[in-house]
């Protein structure tokens, strides 16, 4: 599975939306301010990044997380 | 660290809590002063310290259901109605009820607020009456509140701790107990350039940490308490200095998500002001170890308690902890830790 997919799933799973894909969903979306995610689902979903990706995500970088494709490219360099 | 947190879930008690703390994540405070009139003249009252009271009470139950509306459109969920005494003005707490329906009130527990207002109703106790009466300036004080809210599900009890008051807790929390109550401990925090005796020193926290553990093995579910309260709340370093506080009186107002961002503390005047905007406003940042206010920094670091098993498991006891305490309906579940045993901090 690609890692934009895999993200996706955690995200998608986390904030419950349901009949959409990483194909289908506007990665550009805010996901605070256009989705109303709040700082404990943002929260819930740095630490399943966390522990998928073996990574460390502070609190400072959550401006990094605001949309999917932040959050891809965020895990994208710490992984690689 | 990272990786192990889906392991934690794995243990079905941790997991269970997860999920039951996890339906409440949607909860967003703000919190008002409904009034500067107070039936009380207590010293070292919080309320009185700084320049809240200072302002021209707003009375019209209309204008207070027009900024709860706006409260409610900017996502605001949870209420804390606090100082000077919100009991004398019930008619706008039921305002505040009717437009947001989870919220708590601060109270010092004298007169009842009407029991359609179902928010949780936190009674202020400070030491056994002759304490009381010396500091409070009242007569029979828990007499007087625990017949107020005599088997009223929505009350709880904090015991704030103050240097000179922690042996009294044994014969109050007895009394409450057997009148059905619920108690849970606050600790005396000093307001800005306060220079009087009730500030807890390291002897006097030490103290007051082994009291809330006896306590808790005493009394069992009629303490919400955890040993993480116990643990944090008697530490040497202040909730800001272990946690970093994210209310936006400590400039957190730039941060994308958060407290920092969404907290208003209104004066009973309606205005409020994000340069002082905390839980309570007129704390020493150096000496705030409130309960109101670890009960929101310490339940916004998830990121913080992820490190080691027992270090989520202390930060879901203190969430389960806060929720019991805060939302009205909200049943706490047995402590994952248990009081007796020692714990290690990690933050």
């Amino acid at each position: 599975m690609s890692l934009k997919k895999e993200i996706a799933e955690i995200v998608f799973e986390e904030l419950k939306l349901e009949n959409v894909t990483h194909e289908t969903f506007n990665g550009d979306m805010d996901l605070i301010e256009e989705l109303g995610v709040d700082s404990m689902e943002l929260t819930t979903i740095a630490v399943k990044l966390q522990d998928k990706y073996s990574v460390k995500i502070e609190e400072e970088d959550y401006a990094n997380i605001t949309t999917l494709n932040k959050i891809i490219s965020y895990i994208d360099q710490k992984v690689n | 660290m990272a990786g192990k947190f889906s392991s934690y879930l794995q243990d079905p008690k941790i997991s269970e809590k997860w999920f039951k703390i996890k339906q409440f994540f949607f909860l967003k405070e703000s919190t008002y002063d409904m009034t500067n009139k107070c039936n009380l003249d207590c010293e070292g009252c919080y309320y009185y310290a700084g320049d809240k009271s200072l302002v021209e009470n707003q009375t019209d139950p209309e204008n207070w259901r027009q900024m709860f509306q706006a409260e409610k459109a900017r996502g605001i969920t949870f209420v804390v109605l606090a100082g000077a005494e919100p009991a004398l003005v019930p008619e706008l707490c039921r305002v505040a009820y009717e437009e947001i329906p989870h919220g708590a009130i601060a109270t010092n527990g004298l007169k009842t607020i009407p029991k359609d207002i179902n928010y949780k109703i936190h009674i202020s106790v400070w030491g056994d009456d002759e304490y009381s009466e010396t500091y409070r300036k009242v007569k029979a004080c828990l007499h007087k509140q625990l017949t107020a809210y005599k088997n009223d599900d929505r009350a709880v009890y904090i015991y704030t701790f103050t240097r000179e008051n922690i042996d009294q807790v044994d014969e109050v929390a007895k009394q409450i107990v057997n009148a059905g109550g619920l108690l849970s401990f606050n600790q005396f925090s000093a307001p800005v350039n306060y220079l009087g005796d009730l500030k807890l020193d390291r002897y006097a926290r030490d103290k007051m940490k082994d009291k809330t553990l006896n306590l808790m093995d005493k009394y069992k579910s009629s303490i919400l308490y955890s040993s993480y309260n116990a643990e944090i709340h008697s530490h040497d370093k202040s909730l800001h200095e272990l946690f970093s506080c994210p209310y936006p009186r400590m400039n957190n107002k730039n941060k994308v998500v958060g407290l920092g961002k969404t907290f208003r503390q209104y004066r009973s005047d309606l205005t409020w002001d994000s340069s002082v905007a905390c839980c309570v406003p007129d704390t020493d940042c150096g000496d705030c170890r409130h309960y109101a206010a670890g009960s929101a920094i310490v339940t916004s670091k998830l990121l913080s308690h992820v490190e080691t098993k027992e270090s989520f498991s202390n930060w879901l006891d203190y969430v389960d902890t806060y929720l019991s305490v805060w939302v009205y309906g909200y049943e706490k579940s047995e402590n994952l830790i248990s009081s007796s045993k020692n714990k290690e901090i990690i933050v």
